[in-house]
């Protein structure tokens, strides 16, 4: 839908803000364009829509060389939404989504509709109320939602975002982000989102491209990025977020299950489905009678009156986790593991403990809370 | 026609002196009584229960500013003559410039009077001080600032109309403009022109640096730092 | 409620302090000016206001418009030069000086006038215009707009409220500076005024200066109530609340 061959922009003065970036976005696909500010992933962004001119290299959008297009044609067949200030404050809501359509002579009761339609959608209801009001009746996070809708406003195949949820409170861009989520899964735009935050790349992002000093590092699926980071510059980007240091500084020893649900070798189907629905989990490690980890059982591999021991029916484990591993390393092993649960096992193979999503969770939501909470300090 | 006006100021400058010096006694007599009665009226004002009162006084000033200074003049003239007072010459000028130095002075007293921080207002009342007491001690050192802001925009605004006042026969600069435009002498009119701008430029130039000094020590290294 | 009414009633003692002046008709040896004159100098000022400030506004937004593109903000600072010296050169001077360069009478008078309301209206359009937040105009090219339609539909609508402000102060002046024309035969209030400060005819000055005064007043706030139309409600809100 979307690409980058070999694209250089060099602004006057010389700095190279992107040299020599290649890079297809697929139909449909959501691709987060990540790095430290100054890395040049604005300036990209802005290449597409060509509110920076090329210095060399290729853009085609769907095909088209975008070079070849009036530019303004170009932008009005692009969604764009920047940081919530680019609503025009003197126009209403309505005015503000219908720009786009509007430049497209879309007749009136057609704007109408279509206004209406996506408040509806971005949860801004009763839409009634809501286009006629002017931005600066709106709180932070409404505006952005505004800023969203315009950007759809004549529904454009592709959508380009920088930064669209920076400027508002952490739990409202959290909300903000499992909406937009949601409603990508419902409209399945090509979308070019920028951000410094890896947590919004990982979280929204289909594909993560990462670059610096105006190159693109790797371009790779969010586990991929976390789990196999292409060089150092992508292993420290990954570890420099505050959170995600955080986690880097906290061990696998100190947040695992230490005193896990086992089930031996040689009980039965129907004990480990027992015990399963006593602790409320639908996968159980497998041990030796010397305490070797032999993989999982899952819930689906039994049934209560199966009297046949588990010993046949174990998931082979992919990876493994020991005590003093970082928390961040785990979580990539996690992500793919087939269970979504980490065993933690000693020099023998002897499991000591288990880590799951929820205790990971618990941890980084702390971590987390208390991010805010000393951002809200100072 | 620039040199011929230099010709003119470089021949006359003890007269041209003069001139000044007049339009100066004008515009800081006015403005000395416009900061008494502005001080005096915004303190009055801008006590807790007056707000009606302080948006009024205000709002009247505002008008009295958009009224041209000739028809200001001509006003007073008809009311002093029938006070039975001076109707020509310096005394309707002065009241004049009087009236519409007040505004600027009067808004920023108010203004800065009412915006400070009432904790500060509260730090004094709990140490003991009476309300006089904040009022000369906290609320019109820190309101200065402010005060001597609207003095200097009311002082350089006044240097202008000034010039008008000649016409009725308070003397200044403004003598030297109409006997140009009477004797249709470019220079003249040049000469007065560019000696009133002058002057207002000197003047700015001048109170803005005293503004700077007026404020208290410790204000002025807050806004540095 | 307490303004209008203050508004109110100094507008009709002014109108009140005319009628009386012009009811006196003879004073000593003088004839004050009878009413049909009065109202034509009326005329005549409002014509020197209204035509000088359509002028500057004709010339100015276009040159503030010009000033404000990227390409030609170089001019910006001469501009504000111009605009701080221009304010303290006393409109009696420019008056007097095109009354010399262009000899007495009305043309000389709208001329100079034109040229005194120029620098306010370049400058407020300029300053409405560069004070835009640069987000939202790149939101308006991000989204395809052209440079005049970025211009005539976001541009002007969110300078509207200082070139509005711009034409309200300088056409406020200008009833003054019309008055100040008086002396170069442009007619209006001003002749009145000046007529009777010769005669020494504190009446004849009255019966000028207060009609004069009632006109001020009375375009301000008509040209407020303008502005406030002017500007478009959502920005109303926005600057009521301190940000866009």
């Amino acid at each position: 839908m979307i690409e980058l061959r070999d694209v250089t922009k060099v602004f006057p003065g010389g700095t190279r803000a992107v040299d020599g970036v290649t890079l297809a976005v697929h139909e449909g696909e959501f691709c987060v364009l990540l790095g430290p500010s100054g890395c040049g992933k604005t300036t990209t962004l802005r290449l597409i829509n060509r509110l920076v001119s090329l210095t060399s290299g290729a853009i085609a959008v769907g095909g088209q060389d975008i070079q070849q297009l009036r530019v303004t044609q170009l932008r009005r067949r692009i969604g764009y939404a920047i940081q919530e200030i680019g609503l025009f404050p003197h126009m209403t809501v309505e005015q503000n989504v219908v720009t786009v359509p509007r430049l497209l002579h879309w007749p009136k009761a057609k704007r109408r509709k279509r206004a209406r339609d996506l408040l509806d959608l971005l949860g801004l209801t009763p839409a009634e109320e809501f286009v006629r009001r002017y931005p600066a009746e709106l709180s932070g996070g409404q505006r952005q939602r505004v800023g969203v809708a315009r950007a759809l406003g004549a529904d454009p195949a592709i959508l380009l975002m920088d930064e669209p949820f920076g400027a508002i409170d952490p739990i409202t861009r959290e909300r903000l982000q499992d909406e937009f989520l949601r409603i990508q899964r419902e409209i399945r735009k090509t979308v070019v989102f920028v951000t410094h935050d890896i947590h919004e790349a990982i979280k929204l992002g289909d594909r993560i491209a990462l670059m610096k000093e105006g190159r693109l590092i790797q371009h790779a699926s969010p586990s991929q990025l976390l789990g196999q980071p292409a060089d150092d510059f992508v292993r420290g980007f990954v570890g420099t977020d505050r959170t995600l240091k955080a986690l880097r500084l906290t061990t696998v020893h100190e947040i695992m299950d230490a005193e896990p649900a086992v089930v031996g070798e040689e009980e039965t189907l129907a004990a480990a489905q027992r015990e399963m629905d006593s602790r409320g989990r639908s996968v159980l490690p497998v041990v030796s009678t010397g305490g070797v980890f032999l993989g999982w059982i899952c819930r689906s591999a039994s049934s209560e009156t199966d009297l046949v021991p588990v010993g046949g029916r174990i998931t082979p484990y992919l990876v493994l986790g020991s005590q003093g591993m970082p928390l961040n390393e785990a979580l990539a092993l996690m992500l793919e593991s087939a269970t979504g649960t980490l065993a933690v096992v000693d020099e023998e193979r002897r499991l000591i403990g288990v880590v799951t999503f929820d205790r990971l969770f618990e941890q980084l939501r702390q971590t987390y809370a208390e991010r805010v909470a000393s951002e809200v300090e100072s | 026609m620039l040199s011929t006006t230099w010709h003119y100021l470089v021949g006359h400058w003890s007269y041209v002196g003069q001139l000044t010096l007049e339009h100066i006694r004008i515009v800081f007599l006015a403005n000395g009584l416009a900061v008494v009665i502005g001080l005096a009226l915004g303190i009055f004002v801008s006590k807790r229960g007056r707000e009606g009162l302080a948006e009024l006084v205000l709002y009247v000033a505002g008008i009295l500013l958009t009224v041209p200074s000739l028809a200001l003049y001509g006003i007073l003239m008809a009311l002093l003559k029938a006070l039975g007072l001076m109707s020509i010459g310096l005394v309707p000028v002065v009241v004049a410039l009087t009236l519409y130095g007040l505004l600027p002075i009067l808004r920023n007293t108010t203004t800065a009077i009412r915006g400070i921080d009432p904790a500060m207002i509260d730090a004094g009342r709990g140490m003991g001080m009476s309300e006089g007491q904040i009022l000369w001690r906290v609320r019109i050192p820190l309101a200065v600032p402010a005060i001597m802001a609207g003095l200097r925009q009311a002082i350089v605004m006044n240097v202008g109309i000034a010039a008008i006042g000649a016409y009725i026969g308070a003397g200044g600069l403004g003598q030297l403009i109409f006997r140009g435009i009477a004797n249709t002498r470019a220079d003249l009119v040049l000469a007065g022109a560019i000696c009133v701008s002058l002057l207002a430029v000197v003047l700015d130039v001048t109170l803005g640096a005293v503004e700077r000094l007026s404020m208290p020590r410790g204000v002025r290294k807050e806004g540095q730092g | 409620m307490k303004r209008h009414l203050v508004l109110i009633i100094l507008l009709a003692s002014l109108c009140a302090l005319t009628g009386w002046m012009t009811s006196l008709g003879r004073v000593g040896f003088f004839t004050m000016a009878p009413s049909a004159k009065l109202l034509s100098a009326v005329e005549e000022h409002l014509q020197i206001v209204l035509t000088a400030e359509l002028l500057a506004v004709a010339v100015g937004i276009p040159v503030g418009i010009a000033l404000s593109r990227k390409s030609l903000r170089r001019g910006a600072p001469v501009l504000s030069a111009m605009t701080s010296i221009g304010q303290t050169v006393p409109t009696l001077a420019l008056v007097g000086v095109f009354s010399i360069l262009m000899g007495l009478g009305l043309r000389s008078a709208i001329v100079a006038l034109s040229v005194y309301t120029l620098l306010p209206i370049v400058r407020n359009t300029y300053a409405g215009l560069v004070s835009i937040d640069p987000r939202v105009k790149e939101a308006a090219r991000g989204m395809g707009m052209s440079t005049s339609q970025i211009l005539w539909r976001v541009e002007m609508p969110l300078a509207a409220p200082l070139v509005m402000a711009g034409i309200r102060t300088s056409t406020v002046l200008n009833v003054g500076s019309a008055a100040v024309a008086g002396m170069i035969g442009a007619g209006g209030l001003g002749e009145i005024i000046m007529t009777g400060v010769s005669l020494r005819l504190v009446e004849m000055v009255l019966q000028g200066a207060a009609p004069t005064a009632a006109l001020a007043i009375l375009l301000d706030r008509l040209l407020e109530s303008v502005a406030t139309t002017a500007t478009p409600r959502g920005l109303r809100l926005s600057l009521r609340r301190g940000s866009p």
